[in-house]
């Protein structure tokens, strides 16, 4: 199973999406809020090209937003 | 054939679902997703029964009050894109290809962010412009922003914002603030904030992401730059009516008309109800209560009891 890094902020909806869809699926993830850290924002903005959240880092390719069925297919979902 | 088709996902094709569910009417709802516009929003404090609620979980309990229906089919994840008429109904097309014929229509489609169609909005969108103020303003920290738009939207972006970025342009189109006075006030009061009366937002420039945005003082006819490396577009939405277009009649913003006591449109067999329509208060309460119009004038449509006037009644016998 690949590594899953999600960048976060507290407030966003499609990052709650997306970590519901984790835990409904048994997917061990990590997260990161960028909200109240620099780096990371930076290293979320430099990784992605892309200055908004969610991000996320499934084994080193990078999926922009909430998009299901990009994350199904790299992490073999159904 | 199915009896009724319901197009949508947010608080008024929920609305409508619980109700028509009662009827035993073959039913199918096609939604792309639940939860409708307020599913972005950081907390709810007006939906009638829940003191506070966040928009993600108005649309878990829309979803979940939807399926717990009996006897309604969901197709989920897939975009109604256009509807015809067939004899005896019509003909609801989606996305993949599939589609669905039927008696009657809900149309509860919503509407979408409305853009502002300048040069580099869309080349920058997720590198500097942004369309979830509340998701993306804590990703500002510390940097120059400006948001477009004087109504509420704009207000509560700016109001995002406050925690975050060192300095807020508001960008307004005419000379005055709409909006909530009590937000009005908020946003007047935070230093952070400079206000920019009558700007029409001209083009979003960048190179790998927004450096800027220029603008035209709308009073001098003099063209401005600003500094920025965000821009929040908050102008407002357009309904979600193209697929209709053509078969029912629409005002000039492209809202479906309908009959406010029945929720019936210019076409007989379709209803429609929420922000798509004519409606002047866009809410979730009322989309709520407008769809259950709409469901309840579709059964009598399916029934043949279409209400008439008591002498329309008689002359049918």
């Amino acid at each position: 199973m690949p590594n899953v890094k999600i960048y976060t902020t507290p407030p966003c909806v499609y990052c709650k999406m997306a970590k519901a869809f984790f835990q409904e699926n048994s997917i061990k993830y990590e997260e990161v809020d960028v909200a109240g850290d620099a780096k990371a924002r930076q290293e979320m903005i430099t990784k992605s090209g892309q200055i908004g959240v969610p991000v996320i880092d499934v084994g080193g390719k990078i999926v922009i937003g909430f998009d299901k069925g990009r994350l199904s297919e790299l992490l073999n979902i159904k | 054939m199915y009896d009724v088709v319901i197009i949508g996902g947010g608080p008024a094709a929920v609305g409508a679902a619980v109700y028509i569910a009662r009827k035993k009417l073959k039913t199918v709802l096609i939604a792309k997703e639940f939860g409708g516009q307020s599913i972005i929003s950081a907390s709810i404090e007006n939906w009638i029964g829940d003191e506070l609620l966040t928009g993600f979980e108005l649309a878990q309990k829309l979803e979940k009050h939807v399926r717990t229906q009996k006897g309604i089919e969901i197709i989920a994840g897939e975009l109604a894109t256009k509807v015809s008429e067939i004899p005896g109904g019509f003909r609801v097309d989606a996305e993949s290809g599939k589609f669905f014929d039927t008696k009657t229509i809900i149309l509860a489609s919503g509407s979408s962010r409305r853009r502002l169609g300048v040069i580099g909005e869309a080349k920058f969108e997720g590198k500097g412009v942004v369309f979830c103020s509340t998701c993306d303003a804590p990703v500002f920290g510390g940097k120059t922003v400006a948001v477009v738009g004087g109504g509420n939207a704009g207000l509560e972006a700016a109001v995002d914002l406050f925690p975050y970025a060192q300095k807020i342009y508001l960008l307004i189109r005419s000379d005055a603030m709409r909006g909530d006075p009590i937000t009005q006030d908020e946003v007047r009061a935070n230093p952070k904030v400079e206000i920019v009366y009558n700007a029409q937002t001209d083009e979003i420039l960048g190179d790998q992401f927004v450096t800027g945005l220029r603008y035209k003082d709308l009073k001098s006819g003099e063209a401005k730059t600003l500094s920025v490396e965000g821009v929040f577009v908050e102008i407002g939405a357009v309904p979600n009516s193209e697929l209709v277009k053509g078969l029912v009649d629409m005002n000039q913003f492209n809202e479906v008309i309908i009959d406010h006591k029945t929720g019936a449109t210019s076409k007989p067999g379709i209803y429609a109800a929420g922000d798509v329509t004519d409606e002047i208060y866009k809410q979730n309460n009322i989309s709520v209560g407008d769809a259950v119009k709409a469901a309840l004038s579709a059964y009598n449509y399916v029934l043949g009891m279409k209400r008439q006037s008591p002498a329309a009644e008689v002359s049918n016998g």
